[in-house]
């Protein structure tokens, strides 16, 4: 009984110390392979072009590439930590948390500009200062793209960046959207399309507060972020990378109707409805990067992060088109 | 000598945790040494917002746990008097039994909202079935020779089931309590981590998630712990003194 212990221990023990001695899966660098992750809705929309014309592929002949949606900002940025993932998308505030806590990244490219909007179903509620104790406001979670410009505009509009954070309730989009259709506690979401189209085609819905306004100017909302490891360990891929994005958005922008076609058979949405989405004038795809001065400076005022980037160059790859308004 | 035995697993873990992360394999965003863990344990209890997050957390499980409880023991009574009321109560059981509260979420939203409503009906669901089947049965395994004397001293209704048959199956009771309590407190995590305020209170499994979205790797590690502590706290203190009180001292169980 006792032997048994004892050989058991050590058995553990060999098991964890050979599990440390290897190193984490090498994933990218090889050329052979580039993992990519996104998250759901239109701001996305130039990674599909780049799937389905398979411009990775021709621009890095002989790659694999592996895309993965993942649920939220977290996950992506846990799994670009583990080294699973070499090029994330996401808005700007995550990107700076984690930037912050000492993730090894920088980002590579704008992806899109996008409506975002906080939408009510209560009538009388026309500006924050309408909200009453009773609201609830559902933002995909604490510290995302959502509840920053919200806090920015409560910051603007009531003196209080903090004023609406105890009414605020994560859920992810679609939980938020069958919640303030539902009508039941949750009074307004902040959410972008395709989300954002359908609540405000629902009777009784209107639009409180937009990105635009919260932000003060405009604003990048999605951006392609690569790991160090990739950009250092293979220049080739991480260009090829960089030049596909680059290949998907001017396809978008210079074949809209062809560009909906594909896209809307991807979104599983009309086609004329995804085309109109093209042409709204806050929907912009290019791959200019706008907004992080702005955003950094309110998260660094207001404790979300602990310092600003004291040179575009700790937060961003070279080449990286920056315009602050 | 159990005891000692478990100290040592426990010493022999943490020393390999350490050594993993002084490995400098892994960045310490992945696997923080334990310093980082209890560094920020001891500023979360400090602060005191650990506290209230576990303090809400608990006093939901309690509510959950005690009207989940009384309903299993209700239904268990009404499906003892009637074979009717017990095909409806099997029945019920049999549907709602396999559903994990966690899947029902997307329907609670809709029902109940997004408050503490809904937690709280996640934990009754998690509590009610498998509390309800042990109930059942713990009072079909009543001996009829006690019912009986009970009736005899003209014990009825609802007397006979508190003075004869809910202490005459109080191990089944115990067990399914135990069983309960283990799911309600998963479920609850689960469903605390799937929403939850902002800034204001949400829970433990809330904390762990908003140290996620933060990135604090060593605040998360510090809240798991805290969830462990009160997992060995409930399971082998409170419930061992229970039985031991109860089960053990009236010679109902050997073990």
């Amino acid at each position: 009984m006792k032997r048994g212990l004892l050989k058991l221990i050590a058995l553990i023990i060999a098991a964890s110390l050979t599990a440390a001695g290897c190193t984490p899966k090498e994933t990218s660098g090889s050329g052979s392979r580039i993992a990519i992750a996104e998250q759901y809705g239109l701001a996305y929309a130039p990674l599909q072009i780049v799937k389905e014309l398979k411009l990775l592929e021709k621009n890095l002949p002989g790659t694999v590439v592996e895309w993965k949606q993942l649920g939220n900002t977290a996950a992506i940025r846990e799994a670009m930590l583990a080294g699973e993932v070499d090029a994330g998308f996401m808005a700007i505030p995550p990107f700076l948390i984690g930037w912050d806590k000492g993730m090894p990244w920088k980002i590579a490219c704008g992806l899109s500009k996008s409506p975002v909007g906080l939408v009510t179903n209560r009538e009388e509620i026309r500006s924050l200062r309408d909200f009453g104790d009773k609201d609830r406001i559902a933002v995909p979670q604490p510290g995302s793209v959502q509840h920053i410009l919200l806090s920015m505009a409560c910051e603007k509009e009531l003196g209080d960046p903090h004023k609406l954070d105890n009414q605020l309730v994560t859920l992810a989009h679609p939980e938020g959207m069958s919640a303030l259709l539902s009508g039941r506690d949750i009074t307004a979401h902040f959410t972008a399309p395709p989300y954002l189209m359908k609540e405000l085609a629902e009777p009784g819905m209107h639009e409180v507060l937009n990105g635009r306004q919260a932000m003060g100017g405009d604003f990048t909302f999605i951006a392609g972020v690569t790991t160090a490891a990739f950009h250092d360990k293979d220049p080739r891929a991480y260009k090829a990378f960089v030049r596909s994005i680059q290949e998907a958005i001017d396809y978008i922008n210079n074949n809209r109707e062809k560009a909906a076609a594909i896209l809307a058979e991807a979104y599983k949405m009309p086609e004329a409805e995804l085309l109109s989405y093209l042409l709204m004038e806050d929907a912009a795809y290019t791959t200019v990067v706008e907004g992080i001065e702005p955003f950094a400076q309110f998260m660094e005022r207001n404790g979300y992060i602990s310092k600003v980037p004291g040179e575009l160059n700790e937060i961003v790859w070279e080449d990286v088109h920056d315009e602050n308004p | 000598m159990m005891r000692i035995h478990k100290s040592i697993w426990f010493v022999l873990f943490l020393s390999l945790w350490e050594l993993l992360a002084r490995s400098g394999r892994f960045s310490p965003l992945v696997f923080p040494p334990l310093a980082a863990v209890f560094k920020a344990l001891f500023h979360a209890l400090a602060s005191g917002e650990l506290l209230q997050e576990t303090g809400f957390s608990i006093l939901l499980i309690l509510e959950g746990l005690l009207v989940g409880a009384v309903l299993a023991l209700l239904l268990g009574m009404a499906s003892s008097l009637s074979p009717l009321l017990r095909s409806f109560t099997e029945a019920l059981a049999a549907l709602a039994h396999p559903l994990p509260g966690i899947a029902l979420l997307p329907v609670i939203i809709l029902w109940l909202g997004t408050g503490r409503a809904s937690i709280l009906f996640i934990i009754i669901h998690s509590v009610l079935w498998p509390m309800l089947l042990n109930v059942m049965t713990g009072f079909r395994a009543v001996p009829k020779v006690l019912a009986e004397t009970g009736r005899n001293f003209g014990v009825r209704g609802a007397r006979l089931f508190l003075e004869v048959y809910v202490p005459a199956s109080l191990p089944y009771l115990l067990a399914g309590l135990r069983i309960a309590w283990a799911r309600a407190w998963r479920a609850l995590i689960s469903a605390e981590m799937i929403f939850g305020a902002v800034g204001g209170k949400g829970g433990l499994g809330w904390y762990i998630f908003k140290q996620r979205v933060f990135m604090d790797t060593a605040g998360m590690f510090s809240a798991l712990i805290v969830i462990i502590l009160i997992g060995i706290l409930v399971e082998e203190v409170i419930f061992e003194r229970v039985e031991a009180a109860t089960i053990r001292k009236w010679g109902m169980t050997d073990q």
